[in-house]
């Protein structure tokens, strides 16, 4: 009898909630926010969560968007494409007006399809594979650059700058580290440049010493890694420890704090290929400013992206007055935008026109771009 | 090449055979697996950086000295003493009557417990261990042993040659094996099951945290996960060198630490894990137990 009883509180309780937070969402406007908010690439949706929100501060504080408040919906895919697919069809089903993420291009590429069925626009702040764009999806955008860009830049970095011609190549299979690490492999050959060792490793795992003893059997002057930090941070420490004085370069996804915080003296001399410093340009400024008065710490690397991704969105729902995702679409494609980032445009397949790609040095424990 | 994966599989393979010894004593003496051991390794880490975290910001002591080390160890070794004792106490003692799988249940649950208590109260993201006063190597022909890697090995050697004194040699060591050969008659002769039994968990737990700050520093990042992956190689090794014999965990964790390497390093690592297994279930098919273990139906 008492146990009768505990269920029908527990479901009258269960009940009380969902008829709670229903009302109380009834007249917001929704945005979907997706990446790996927890997890071991926590700090990625760190950035992605502290860009989002100023946008949607600045925006309720003038009044929302066509006079309803914007009501953040997180997704958390922990980088894992299973999870991405499931925060997607969430997204859908909740009726989100747009969805900026996701984080990884492993996640952002199978949920762009299940937007695109539900008539969602997507615009991802950090995917770089080009798949991303390349399917011919009308809802997709990015923000950033695409790794063709960046594999070319680090190939050019390698042999005009560094003028080294011996390249082991490990990436960790993910989409976008393997897309990166081939885009790369794939512009040193167009130089005439064959990677001596071509490997990778799985994403999680701790010890990667047998690879990068079989690599040091090669001899490389320069290893490049296409990865994310948690992994770099590991193959740095672990090669300065084997004795390799092999040059270390990766790309954007490298490009945290915490790899420069937690590898110490192994990251020193490490390049990075990434967008130029963002603290010089004049329209990031405010961003750049709210996020330390906020948070205490400076920007990420894709926390500006982030800002921009969602403001975006914001402004062609305001121009277009209206939540059709095929509009909205529509309208960031033929504008041309003035963003935090600077002057920004799209193609018809939803890349930027210009993205610009430099490398940056690790110098006594900070991220210096070289000139 | 070959000298330096030798080198990295014994390193691994110590670190393994330390984790081992906790399941197999603890199998040895009340016949249970104890799921909840890889997270009190990795309470163990935690525990270190906790520990150094709280010495260098009172600034008692430099980051980069010895005793800062040992402190962490010791801090380490107490808290997850402390941790097994009470969890034996809580989960398992109340469960020694039940059928078996009762207190299997209890210690997944344990498991499950404190990886999200990790989670929740430190944070999923890595936190990155300190760099500590061991640095540099020696470099070979062929190779090149870190200081780190020889901290590493010998204090497991120590490690190991201690408990088989204490097993060997004393009292305390005697009832241990008088409990693992029979609890009824070991009882009737007047000896304290449930004290012995504490002290299993006692040392094993200790065994752990010393594995658990040792590998913090080899990789320099932890999370609350590592747990899972070190329990399942270590349970890996204690079953490969035979659960309940402890010369058997030593060279089942070893073992393993050398295959994963050398698989690694010459065939694949993408295989890694699946030669540690594969290894695992040859054995088991051909030696159903372990390699140094004894039949336990002609023991009882």
């Amino acid at each position: 009898m008492g146990r009768g009883w505990l269920r029908v509180v527990c479901n009258a309780l269960a009940l009380l909630l969902l008829v709670t937070t229903n009302a109380y969402a009834a007249g917001t406007l929704k945005v979907g926010v997706a990446g790996p908010l927890t997890g071991d690439q926590g700090a990625l949706g760190q950035e992605l969560k502290n860009g989002v929100t100023i946008a949607v501060e600045e925006w309720n504080a003038k009044g929302g968007l066509l006079g309803r408040r914007i009501e953040i919906v997180w997704g958390d895919d922990q980088h894992d494409p299973k999870q991405a697919v499931a925060v997607a069809n969430k997204f859908v089903n909740e009726e989100v007006v747009g969805v900026v993420g996701h984080f990884n291009s492993s996640c952002s590429i199978p949920a762009s399809n299940i937007y695109r069925d539900g008539g969602v626009v997507q615009l991802t702040p950090a995917s770089t594979n080009p798949r991303f764009t390349e399917r011919g999806l009308w809802n997709v955008f990015r923000v950033c650059g695409r790794d063709d860009q960046q594999g070319g830049a680090a190939a050019n970095f390698i042999v005009k700058k560094l003028k080294k011609t011996k390249v082991a190549v490990l990436h960790d299979k993910t989409t976008y580290g393997q897309g990166l690490a081939d885009e790369t492999v794939k512009a040193l050959e167009k130089a005439g440049i064959k990677p001596v060792y071509y490997g990778n490793i799985t994403q999680g795992e701790k010890d990667y010493r047998p690879v990068l003893t079989s690599i040091k059997q090669t001899n490389p002057e320069v290893l490049f890694y296409g990865g994310i930090y948690p992994e770099a941070i590991l193959l740095t420490k672990q090669m300065r420890e084997l004795g390799m004085k092999t040059a270390f370069i990766s790309g954007d996804g490298v490009w945290a704090k915490e790899f420069v915080e937690i590898a110490g003296k192994a990251a020193e001399g490490a390049f990075i290929t990434f967008t130029p410093d963002q603290t010089r340009i004049k329209e990031a400024q405010g961003v750049i400013q709210q996020h330390k008065a906020k948070f205490g710490t400076a920007v990420g690397a894709y926390t500006v992206y982030s800002y921009v991704a969602a403001v975006l969105l914001f402004e062609a729902i305001a121009a277009t007055q209206s939540t059709d995702g095929a509009k909205i679409a529509e309208h960031i494609r033929k504008t041309k935008w003035k963003t935090a980032l600077g002057p920004i445009q799209f193609d018809h397949k939803g890349d930027v026109l210009v993205s610009p790609y430099v490398v940056w040095e690790v110098k006594n424990g900070r991220f210096v771009e070289l000139q | 090449m070959l000298l330096q994966q030798l080198v990295n599989g014994l390193t691994l393979g110590s670190v393994y055979a330390l984790i081992a010894l906790g399941y197999t004593m603890v199998y040895g003496i009340i016949e249970l697996i104890n799921f909840a051991h890889g997270e009190i390794y990795m309470l163990g880490a935690y525990m270190g950086i906790v520990t150094f975290g709280l010495l260098t910001t009172l600034n008692l002591m430099a980051p980069d000295s010895a005793l800062t080390l040992a402190c962490m160890m010791i801090a380490a070794v107490l808290f997850c003493g402390a941790c097994g004792i009470t969890i034996e106490r809580l989960a398992y003692r109340p469960l020694r009557t039940a059928p078996r799988l009762s207190p299997l249940i209890s210690a997944l649950g344990v498991s499950i417990f404190l990886q999200n208590f990790v989670m929740l109260a430190q944070g999923p993201r890595d936190k990155g261990f300190p760099e500590l006063f061991i640095q540099g190597g020696i470099d070979l022909p062929g190779g090149r042993i870190s200081a780190i890697q020889i901290f590493i090995m010998t204090t497991s050697v120590l490690m190991m040659w201690g408990l088989h004194l204490l097993v060997r040699r004393t009292r305390i060591g005697k009832a241990m094996r008088a409990t693992a050969q029979d609890k009824q008659m070991a009882e009737l002769v007047g000896i304290d099951v449930n004290r012995v039994i504490s002290v299993t968990f006692l040392i094993g737990s200790a065994l752990a945290a010393v594995a658990g700050v040792m590998v913090g520093m080899y990789y320099g990042l932890i999370n609350f996960y590592i747990g899972y992956i070190a329990g399942m190689k270590a349970f890996t090794a204690a079953v490969l060198g035979g659960i309940g014999s402890i010369p058997g965990a030593m060279l089942g964790g070893i073992l393993l630490g050398l295959i994963e390497s050398l698989g690694a390093g010459y065939i694949s690592s993408e295989y890694k894990d699946v030669f540690a297994f594969a290894i695992l279930i040859l054995v088991l098919i051909f030696r159903p137990t372990g390699l140094l273990g004894t039949d336990t139906s002609k023991r009882a």
